[in-house]
Parts: structure tokens; sequence; C-alpha cells
């Protein structure tokens, strides 16, 4: 026998501290581990918007703007990846400062190279619902993101994601018949964590009164009058 | 009760700059009566003009009628400064430094400028004479102790002793402040003012120096107090004068107009380096870079790209290199602007190519933020962000913002990152009959179409008048594309189809629980691109417990799907 105990303990520590000095050990300690998130959403993400993370959401884009929107107005940079429809005033609405997010529209065959660019560069990702990533490729960009430390936000289902947010209720107030207009708006949500526990359900009100909304929230009244013609059918 | 020390100075003086300037651009003779025209007065008269009897402030038809041949030119503040500084430029040869207080009138400390020429009349000389050598215009010097002084002497082209001013001024009308003030906001207010202290009796500026300063203070404020500075010959301020320099900048002519993007890969990189060289030579780096082209027909393009990259070796180059290809690309096939909205410049082969370097620092002084410096995770993102568009192209990476708009598709603004690109409509407008908030999550690049149905199945009509033909009971969106059933169904006799679908396929009905509407929006009806539509905001019923808003428009006999509450 050719090698000693102590020789492979010795290799063994060698090899850790080179992981160590390539990834750095200390990051999720002493990088702040979590990211500023909503306390409208703390109902959903008890722990905080944790780096390293992958939050799959389904059916609210308003969701995945409500998640990266405390963070982006504290500093963080957001890219959202295959969403050409993100609605940009409801992002600026939400709070996201929109110095520090861009947009990816169509990545198309490259998707996997833009988001993985993404995910080293900034700290929020939001991913649309049909991105050309294989399962392979998701498995990477989470890898990288623990890394980075990075969180992904994604549309759709994600295998293995920390955390699976799925709109399934949701009630909106303010409409009548011809007349009113959208006011309010509580998302009922299903938590499923990854981390074993049962589904839970949350009511999160996302719009409407009593929700912070950011600078120019003035609201311009409806005309009157219009409601008088249209109303007359 | 002096803050500053009066400050012996020089006032270089063009009379009736405006029309001097816009008849210099319109290549008019001196002798030909022109005047220019701003809202609903003219601003400016030319001198053979006034002798023909037009006046100041006066309307088109009185000047008209004064003098038929008046040649009338548009207003342009732009112009005036950029062609002021060819005068500028031509008192430089006679004098080291100058103030531009506004494009027609000069400030020059006199006292040094004075001891090289010999004397004051030989500097007044000196300068009339330069200005009219070199930019072939007249002008006319006076120089006195303070502003308002030197600016009256200039009016009558006299040389006031030192220590004199406020003898000068004494006499001299109260309306003559108005001519030291510099900008249109405080002309205006000083103008107020004058016209008050006119009516308390007060009409010159002797009677104005002899009031005492506190009372002047406490009654009219700031502006008394700069008005009493002035007539009493004082000055507010030393004059600032302007260094020249050269713009780092490159040129590159095409030997033959360039037609293909080939042709432009490598002028690009070269164009790029030599500019990465001009700056280093010069110890500089730019904030931003203006790419500037003309085409075979005569017309100038250009744009301004910011550049973040100056501290990376070697990365000025590559980065714009990159940069100026795209812009070029986009010139010569006419996507260029494409997602800003606006339509791009006509595609044409391109004659020349310039770079010219903006918001140039020295090395090592780059303006930090507000707070604290640029962060590492700024530039990471920055950097990240680069290497997509690198990827994906010009237009894959997408900087947005918020502008003013009606729909929520037109209140985004979106450009290819990094570029400079400023929003078309100013938020602040009012914006009547915007779509209130909260606004949509989800706003599809192009409506989709849509299906409104009463209770019968019949679709619903908004009438000329807002008249909602039914209440609207179903509504039918586009499928999802990856929705085999929704296609299916389509496809089945049942739904009136036989073979082939035609048009979009749409998914299920779904009951209305609640809506709101119509909304009337009748934008830019004088141009081509004028829409007149009506919105409904519909709630609606997605299975128990779930329902879905989305925000329908009506136009032109279609219903289309504007935007999704998602």
């Amino acid at each position: 026998m050719a090698e000693t105990a102590e020789s492979r303990l010795a290799r063994a520590r060698e090899a850790l501290a080179g992981v160590q000095r390539r990834v750095g050990t200390t990051r999720e300690t002493w990088d702040a581990p979590t990211l500023p998130l909503a306390p409208v959403l703390d109902g959903l993400l008890p722990q905080g918007l944790r780096r390293g993370q992958v939050i799959a959401v389904a059916g609210s884009t308003s969701l995945m703007l409500a998640l990266a929107a405390a963070a982006s107005e504290a500093g963080s940079w957001t890219a959202a990846v295959g969403m050409p429809s993100l609605g940009v005033v409801a992002a600026a609405r939400r709070g996201l400062e929109l110095a520090r997010l861009a947009l990816v529209p169509y990545p198309g065959a490259q998707a996997a190279a833009a988001a993985g660019a993404c995910v080293d560069g900034m700290d929020v990702i939001l991913l649309g619902p049909r991105l050309a990533l294989s399962e392979a490729d998701r498995r990477r960009l989470a890898s990288r993101a623990r890394e980075r430390g990075a969180v992904i936000v994604a549309d759709g289902a994600w295998t293995g994601a920390h955390v699976t947010l799925a709109a399934v209720g949701s009630r909106w107030e303010g409409l009548g018949a011809g007349d009113g207009r959208l006011r309010g708006r509580e998302l009922t949500v299903r938590v499923e964590e990854r981390r074993g526990g049962i589904a839970r359900l949350v009511t999160v009100p996302l719009d409407g009164l009593g929700v912070p909304v950011r600078r120019g929230g003035g609201v311009p009244a409806v005309p009157g009058h219009v409601r008088a013609l249209g109303g007359a059918a | 009760m002096s803050v500053v020390t009066v400050v012996r100075r020089a006032v270089l003086w063009v009379p009736d700059w405006p029309v001097v300037a816009a008849m210099t651009e319109a290549g008019l003779g001196a002798d030909v009566p022109a005047a220019v025209l701003h809202g609903r007065g003219l601003v400016a008269v030319s001198a053979a003009a006034r002798a023909a009897g037009v006046t100041r402030g006066s309307t088109r038809r009185l000047a008209q009628r004064a003098c038929p041949d008046l040649a009338i030119l548009p207003h342009d503040e732009g112009r005036d400064s950029r062609l002021f500084e060819s005068v500028a430029a031509a008192a430089e040869q006679a004098v080291s430094g100058v103030e531009i207080s506004r494009p027609g009138l000069m400030i020059i400390p006199a006292d040094g400028a004075a001891r090289f020429h010999g004397s004051e009349e030989a500097l007044a000389e000196a300068l009339v004479t330069a200005v009219a050598e070199h930019a072939g215009v007249e002008c006319a010097v006076g120089a006195a102790d303070g502003l308002l002084a030197a600016v009256l002497a200039a009016r009558s082209a006299e040389l006031v002793p030192a220590g004199a001013s406020r003898e000068y001024l004494a006499p001299a009308s109260i309306d003559s402040l108005a001519l030291a003030a510099m900008e249109r906001v405080q002309r205006q207010e000083v103008e107020r003012l004058a016209s008050v202290l006119a009516r308390l009796g007060i009409v010159t500026l002797g009677d104005l120096a002899a009031l005492p300063f506190a009372d002047i203070l406490a009654r009219f404020g700031p502006v008394g107090v700069w008005a009493h500075r002035l007539a009493s010959g004082e000055d507010l301020a030393p004059p600032v004068l302007r260094r020249t320099e050269e713009d780092i900048a490159v040129e590159h002519v095409f030997e033959d107009p360039a037609e293909r993007v080939e042709q432009l890969v490598h002028v690009a990189k070269e164009a790029a380096i030599a500019l990465d060289r001009a700056l280093l030579d010069a110890g500089m780096r730019c904030g931003r870079v203006r790419i500037t082209a003309r085409t075979e027909k005569g017309q100038d393009l250009e744009r301004v790209w910011r550049t973040d990259v100056g501290t990376r070796a070697g990365a000025f180059a590559r980065h714009m290199t990159d940069r100026v290809r795209w812009q070029l690309e986009g010139w010569l096939s006419g996507t260029a602007g494409s997602t800003t909205g606006d339509k791009g410049p006509e595609p044409s082969p391109l004659v020349s190519l310039g770079l010219v370097a903006e918001d140039v620092v020295p090395r090592g002084s780059e303006q930090a933020y507000l707070w604290g410096g640029v962060s590492g995770a700024d530039s990471r993102a920055h950097r990240a962000l680069e290497r997509v568009q690198g990827l994906l192209g010009l237009e894959g990476v997408l900087a947005v913002a918020e502008q003013g708009g009606r729909s929520p598709r037109d209140r985004a603004h979106l450009a290819p990152w990094g570029q400079e690109a400023p929003p078309a409509r100013a938020i602040a407008h009012p914006w009547p009959g915007r779509i209130p908030d909260p606004p949509p999550a989800t706003v599809p690049p192009v409506a989709r179409p849509a299906l409104v149905l009463d209770a019968g199945g019949a679709p619903v009509a908004v009438s000329q008048r807002l008249a909602v033909s039914a209440p609207p009971t179903w509504v039918r969106l586009e499928a999802d594309p990856s929705d085999d059933r929704a296609r299916a169904a389509n496809r089945h006799p049942s739904s009136g189809h036989v073979g082939r679908v035609d048009g979009p396929v749409w998914d299920r009905p779904r009951p209305v629980e609640s809506w709101a509407g119509p909304w009337p929006v009748s934008e830019r009806w004088w141009s081509e691109d004028a829409s007149r539509r009506a919105y409904l905001q519909v709630a609606l019923r997605d299975g128990e417990g779930t329902v879905t808003a989305v925000l329908l428009a009506y136009g032109g006999g279609e219903w289309r799907l504007e935007a999704v509450y998602d």
C-alpha cells in the first residue's frame, strides 16, 4: 500500500482548500444570505428571499415582480429573460428600479447561455415560461445561482426548485356591471417547499388599499360621463 | 455690502444677435430687412427692417404692413448659441479668455487684456476688428466696473472710467436692469420688478441705489437684492472664463460608399481603436460616445452610446467596435430605431463615419455615484449584460423606462441596452383617459385577438356613441400555442370549420364575472398612426375562486387583448 492514511488525509484537505479558494466557503454565512423581501410576502417565504435559491412561480407575473421588487429597490440588479410581455409600468409600480432592470426578451436558442450570463452578473433573474432550457441546463443554472448567490424566479414548473409558488385563486374587487375599475386583488398562493412539509395556502393582498405602492401612485379618476354613456346599453 | 470685488470688464455686444444668426444661416445679406418671429411677436429685428419701421414685439401682420419684403425667420435658441461660438472664437484671437453670458453678449475681464493691448481703446479696437474679420459680424465693445455698467457701456460703445460706474448708471432707466438678466426666466422676473418699481416712482437706477439695502431685501427679496447691487455698480460674481479644448474625435471617410455590412466591420474596429488611442494619448476616458454617419443622400445620422468600460485595459476598443458595428448595421438596413417606436432613417449607403468622445474626464477621476462609488455589483451586471448583448446582438438586451401614454403598451419605453434614447413622451403630462392603475403585469408586445360575446353568443360591438350592444357575457382568448386540445377543438366540424383553420386558435369561452367600461381613447388623430379605441376591463371566471382580469380594446370592429392582470 503506497498511500498512508495521513497522505490521503492531506490530499483531501488540499482538495478541499482548493475548492474553498475557488468557490469560497464563507459566502453563505458572511455575505448576507437573504435579499430584502416586501413585508406583504413574508407569509409566502417566511425564511426570506434566500440567495442561491430557485423559486418557481406558476400563474402570476405580478407575484414574480413582487418577489424581485424589494431587492431591486435596495440596489440589486434584475434581469428578465424570455419575458417579452413584461409590463414595465407594473414593474415600476411594484417597486423595481427600472434603471437596474434589463430585458432579454427573445433569447431563442441561446437561452441557456444568456440566462447563465445573467446569473453570473445579476442578483435576481426572472425566467419566462417558454425558454429553450433542458433539464440539464436548468440544473446547471441552479447550481450556478447557488455558487453566485443569485436568485432565480422562474415562471412555470422547475424540477428541484427550493420553493414552488402556484397562484391557485385570485379575487379582484372594484369591477361592476359596466362600471367601476379594478382596484384591489387578493391572490391565494399554494406554497410548496422542497424541504418537506405539506403545501400551505397563503392569501396575499397584492394590489389595492393598504398595499404600499411606490411613487406615482396618483390614480386618475375614472371619467364619469363614460359610464353614463356606456352603461346605457 | 459688497460680497464680490468689482471686476473691471469689457463687454462685447452684437446688436440683434438672433436675427444676425438667422440671417447668417439663411444666407441673407446684411442689407435685407429680416426679423425673427417667436410665438406671436418678433423677438429681433435687423437694422434694415428697423429703418423700414418694423419694431420688436410687433406681430407678423403689422411688420409685413410696414415692410412688405421683410424676411421672417424662425426662432431657434440652439442656432443662436451655436453660431455665437464662431464669434467667441474670433474674439479669442484678441484676448485669451471670454465668458459667454448669453448668445450675443460676451464678457472679458478688462485689466489684463487692456494691459496687453496697451489701453482699453486698443483692446476695444482689437476686439471689433477680430470679430469683423474672423466672424464677419459687426459688434460694439464697452468697458466699465461692474456688470450692468459694462453692459450699458457696450450698447453705446463707451469706456466708463474706473470708479465712475455708479454715477454712470444713476440716470439710466430702471428698465435697463433687464439687460443684465441672462436667462429668460430671470428676465421675466426682473421685468416684473422693474415695472413695480416704476409704478412706485423709482424710475432711474440712481433712485434704486439710493434706497436702503435692508428695506429692498425686506420688500423685494432676492430679486431686489440682485437689482440693488447691480444698480449700485457692484458685481454678483466674477466672470467665468471658458476654456476651449479640442474634441477627441475620429473621422473616417469611406472611399466608396459602404453598402454592405462586411465593408463596415473592419472600419468599425479601426475607428474604435483609433478613438481608444486618442483617448489614451490625451490621458482621458469618456462616459459616452457619439456615433455619427452621413449617408449618400446627405442625411446626417447620429446616436449616443454609453460606455462604462474605460478602466479595463483594451476593453474600450472591443466594446466600441461592437457598438459601432451594430449602429452602422442598423443604419444600413434601416432597422435602427424600430424598438423605440420612431421610424429609422431610410436605408442608404454611408459615406463617412465619425466618433466623438463625450463626458470626457481625466483618467482616474471618474465621477462616482452620489452616494459611494461605482459598486462591484454594478460593473458585474454591466459586464454580464454586455456579454448577453454580444451573444444576441444589439436588440437582444433592452433597457426599460417609463414614459407618458394612455395604454399600458404606450407607457413602456424600450431601447437597446447602452444606447441613449430619451423617452418620447413626458410622464408629467396629464394623459386624460389613461387606463387607471393598477397597471397590468403582462402586456403582449402586439395586441392579441379576442372575441367578446353576449349571452346568446353573438359578438358584442361598441357604437360610435360608446354604447355597448349587449352586456359582455363570454370572452374567448387565443389558446396557448402548445395546447393541442384547443387546436383539435377548433378543427372539429362543430366549431364551424372544416379542414385547416385560418386565423387564431380560440380557447374555450370563459364567463365574464364583472366588467367596466367602455373607456374611449382617441389618440393622434392628426397623424398616420391615429387610433380610436374603447377599452374594457373584464374579470373572467377561470374556475372555482379564480378570476383573471384582462384589458380588452375595441377598434375597427374587432376586439383585442391589450393586457392581462395576472
